[in-house]
């Protein structure tokens, strides 16, 4: 309420003059403890409302795939041109989703912005589950999946080897080194979580946090051997990343589909993955803010930063998109030219159209910052993007079967079956179940990150003699130090 | 042991294909490279071949709901292409196809097999290898003939019901579902007919084996023959025809036929096409 | 002359950062100072700086780990393209060197980041058991310095730490 001439000084002075800060600096670091620690136990209703309804969804997916197992490929209405569909296009959405994940806890980390210390650690989860959601649409789409084993490099006394020329033996490679550094990157920094779960738990889960945070105790041997492995394990992921999403670039960028043998696929595949990964980390966000009432860490400004971000990114993704178009377009490649008019005008236009909207238009609202403060507003734009993003991968693979070089194979419309849709749906449910599953076993806001991030912020102030300027935030809470 | 075998051999295991003296009478395992001439101005679209292929390789038929839903199994098909200035009666402007695995001795799909379940002979064909096949169809979706078809569905159990099994070819294996299969130049039959030539001390000569299309054709207008051998009815036809295997986008008199499809992609088909560019107003 | 440990909380890091600065300069009989083990809650490299040279091996585990990955991955995928019935793809080589970068880059990485790793829990010596003067504030918001010094010189050092305002002193056997 402002009442008085004084207050509207104050808050004009909040608004305006000073920004909001990401965290309040005098939060007590017991407080931030305990905080996190009541997620592992009493989260809202919201939770199991969200746990339950994807473990239904994910009983869904799999009732289809045992469906499709045990008849074959063809209850998928795949057919002889049109023979990847959904499954791929998923894929590529979940590869892409994984992205985010190491933005923020890789780049963002040798960039030092540690505004991303509150909100790392789920993106850092989400690249572990929507990797594992990626490699479970490899196993979906074959046709043999029983002898998916095929594509492991492992000796034999026939000496036969996969084919290691085959993008696909590539994409396997890299999603393998990928989803097991990552899982690694994300055990190692949250030791120091476990060992704090460790000193509050009680009975069994004492047992399991112990064993977990293999007696870490904090001494400088072990900060000091952990902040260099963090880093070099960091320096090895950014790399990576690019490279995984580039490899499932080349998947169809060395094939001679129109559409696909695009030279500048790797870098617009990469952006298209960050981009969705910050969309989908904005969703995140407010759910988990809610859900286990991390208002205090996931703050609007790190919200809004985020948003910036996303917006960014999205402009990078637009500028690639319409240098793939346009270098199509005036290129000299009749049949990839033939493929892009097929796009925007053929059975996909619809389609099409909405992703070029979805993708270039709708972000401009987080060009607003009344919109980016505004929580709704936030879950449908991210929300919408990501159905934008995942448009834009579909748009990459079935345009192409359905109109490629060959005369035969052109027009050839093929709508997916509702197994191919019921997978898609059960691949969600199946990174929320393990999403919502690993936030209530593991902390997901990582504790020592953000006491780092009180102390250094807290410092600074001192040493800069600025005055706190949350008003009203401070009238709880302890000091720490 | 390997490293001493990389370095040995480096030079060989650098070597790109397809290169000339690649196939050569007097080389061992290099003396066969089957290849195929169709010759479209005397097909009549008769099908006949079609229905040779499913008969000799045990296709599966799949039934008209499957058919329209592009699921169908046809190795060897006949495309239809209509000339559309024939105005009044555009039959007349029909053109025939008879489309089959091109075996491309650079073929798009074999680079991009993950278990190499597709590589190449030494007889220049493009093999298929089911019991290796995992099924991840990325030969067909890099294939720009499309010419590769997925068992979408068990057809073992459905496509034969007894006593129709009977009538299936014991020399072809019958395709379970969830394999890529193609068109294989009748393997089974080149294969028999090299091993009565090795046993008998020569090579195969020329007509001596035919895959089942080429058999079936009632105006001939499918050739087939070994390459190698440059008294072979089919080497003459593609000598005559100024198509040279190991070279891409040639150039050539006005005056001959002879050409290979989407030759610009350079995968190097071993079948010729030959047809009259015809001129639908003169 | 038996050695025992001692740990003491601080509140303050200001306060523990002067106490490792008064040890240090104090000279102890039966002390040293890479006897003293600093345990916190979240990293503190400045007071790191203060407890002397302590040599952290990680990046020559690296190092190797991603040179040898590079390296035997290259070896292993060439001889397996080169002793696989020789089969030729696509007209390609029989060894492409292109894909073959792909995935020795891949194989870099994996290497680098496993033996990084492995390098991470042999310098930090995990998994250990805990010390059992470990202390569970330590997790939270307070400062550990455990030493180890002779009997002897114990007095003293608990003076210093009491100087320095800490909250807690425990000894071994409730010293």
């Amino acid at each position: 309420m402002i009442n008085t001439f004084e207050e509207r000084e104050v808050e004009v002075e909040r608004r305006f003059v000073r920004k909001e800060k990401d965290i309040r600096e005098d939060i007590a670091w017991a407080k931030i403890n305990s905080d996190v620690l009541r997620s592992l136990e009493r989260p809202r209703m919201l939770f199991w409302v969200i746990f339950l309804g994807s473990l239904a969804l994910f009983m869904f997916g799999v009732s289809c795939e045992i469906y499709q197992y045990e008849t074959g490929l063809g209850v998928a209405n795949l057919d002889n041109p049109q023979v990847w569909g959904l499954y791929i296009a998923t894929f590529i959405f979940w590869i892409g989703m994984s992205h985010s994940g190491t933005l923020l806890s890789a780049i963002l980390h040798l960039m030092h912005a540690d505004w991303r210390k509150p909100i790392y650690r789920f993106a850092e989860a989400m690249t572990t589950f929507s990797l594992m959601t990626a490699g479970l649409f490899v196993m979906v789409h074959l046709g043999r999946v029983w002898q998916f084993y095929y594509v492991v490099a492992y000796p034999n006394e026939r000496w036969t080897w996969p084919n290691f020329q085959s993008p696909l033996v590539w994409d396997a490679t890299a999603i393998f080194t990928y989803l097991t550094s990552s899982m690694i990157f994300l055990y190692i920094g949250m030791i120091p979580d476990l060992a704090i779960c460790r000193d509050n738990a009680t009975g069994f889960r004492k047992r399991f946090y112990t064993f977990l945070s293999l007696g870490w105790m904090g001494t400088d041997r072990q900060w000091a051997n952990f902040r260099v492995t963090y880093l070099t394990v960091a320096c090895f992921l950014i790399p990576l990343a690019v490279s995984v999403h580039s490899i499932v670039a080349t998947d169809f960028a060395v094939s001679q589909q129109p559409g696909w043998h695009i030279t500048s696929f790797p870098p617009y595949f990469v952006a298209g993955a960050l981009y969705s990964g910050c969309a989908a980390i904005i969703t995140l966000f407010i759910v988990l803010r809610y859900v286990f009432r991390f208002e205090e860490y996931m703050t609007m400004p790190i919200l809004e930063k985020t948003a910036k971000l996303t917006f960014a990114i999205s402009m990078v993704w637009t500028y690639l998109n319409l240098v793939e178009y346009s270098a199509t377009w005036y290129g000299d490649d009749m049949y990839a030219k033939q493929a892009l008019i097929y796009r925007a005008t053929g059975d996909y236009a619809v389609f099409w159209w909405s992703m070029n909207f979805l993708g270039s238009v709708v972000p401009f609202t987080l060009a607003f910052k009344k919109l980016r403060n505004h929580i709704p507003t936030m879950l449908v734009v991210s929300i919408l993007l990501n159905v934008g993003m995942w448009l834009e991968r579909w748009m990459i693979v079935s345009p192409t079967f359905a109109n490629g070089i060959y005369p035969w194979t052109m027009d050839h419309d093929q709508w997916p079956a509702w197994v191919q849709w019921g997978m898609v749906a059960g691949s969600f449910g199946w990174f929320n179940m393990l999403f919502m599953l690993f936030c209530k076993i593991f902390p997901s806001v990582s504790m020592y990150e953000v006491k780092e991030m009180v102390y250094h912020r807290s410092l600074h102030t001192k040493a800069h003699g600025e005055p706190s300027v949350n008003h009203e935030l401070a009238a709880e809470g302890g000091t720490a130090s | 042991m390997s490293i001493t075998n990389l370095l040995n051999n480096w030079s060989f295991y650098r070597n790109k294909r397809p290169y000339r003296g690649q196939y050569d009478l007097n080389r061992q395992y290099g003396e066969y490279k089957w290849a195929m001439a169709v010759d479209l101005d005397i097909c009549t679209g008769c099908n006949a071949c079609t229905t040779a292929c499913y008969a000799e390789n045990n296709l599966p038929v799949v039934g008209k709901h499957r058919f329209e839903h592009g699921q169908v199994m046809h190795w060897i098909r006949i495309e239809r292409y209509w000339d559309e200035k024939m105005g009044e009666f555009p039959e007349q402007g029909t053109s025939f196809l008879p489309m089959m695995c091109q075996q491309c001795e650079a073929a798009p799909c074999e680079t991009v097999c993950p278990v190499a379940a597709t590589s190449h002979t030494n007889d220049g064909l493009n093999s298929q290898n089911y019991h290796r096949c995992i099924g991840s169809r990325y030969c067909s979706a890099n294939c720009p003939f499309k010419v590769r078809y997925f068992n979408w569905w068990n057809y073992p159990s459905t496509a034969w019901p007894a006593p129709l099994e009977d009538q299936l070819n014991p020399d072809v294996t019958v395709r379970t579902k969830g394999v890529m299969e193609k068109c294989t130049f009748c393997v089974q039959r080149l294969s028999e007919a090299k091993s009565r030539a090795r046993t008998e001390y020569r090579l195969v000569r020329d007509g001596e084996v035919l895959p089942a299309c080429a058999q079936a054709c009632p105006t001939g207008a499918i050739s087939f023959g070994n390459i190698v051998d440059p008294e072979s009815k089919i080497a003459k036809m593609w000598k005559n025809q100024q198509v040279d295997l190991y070279k891409d986008m040639q150039e050539k008199d006005n005056t001959v036929r002879g050409y290979r499809i989407l030759e610009d992609l350079r995968p190097f088909p071993s079948v010729m096409y030959m047809e009259r560019v015809r001129d639908a107003e003169a | 002359m038996s050695k025992s440990h001692m740990l003491a909380l601080f509140n303050d890091f200001d306060e523990a950062s002067a106490a490792i600065r008064e040890l240090k300069a104090s000279n102890l009989e039966g002390f040293d100072l890479k006897d003293v083990t600093l345990k916190s809650p979240i990293e503190h490299p400045e007071i790191e700086e203060l407890l002397g040279k302590r040599p952290v091996y990680v990046q020559l585990f690296t190092f190797f780990g991603a040179t040898f990955g590079a390296l035997l991955g290259f070896l292993f995928i060439s001889s397996a393209q080169a002793t696989f019935l020789m089969q030729p793809k696509g007209g390609k080589p029989i060894i492409p060197i292109p894909p073959d970068m792909v995935l020795t880059y891949e194989l870099f990485i994996l290497g680098g980041v496993y033996i990084t790793v492995l390098g991470f829990f042999i310098g930090a010596k995990l998994p250990m058991k805990r010390h059992k003067l470990y202390n569970a504030r330590v997790s939270e918001d307070q400062i550990g310095i455990l030493i180890k010094a002779e009997d002897t010189a114990m007095p003293a050092i608990k003076d210093l730490f009491t100087k320095h305002r800490a909250l807690e002193i425990i000894g071994e056997g409730g010293k």
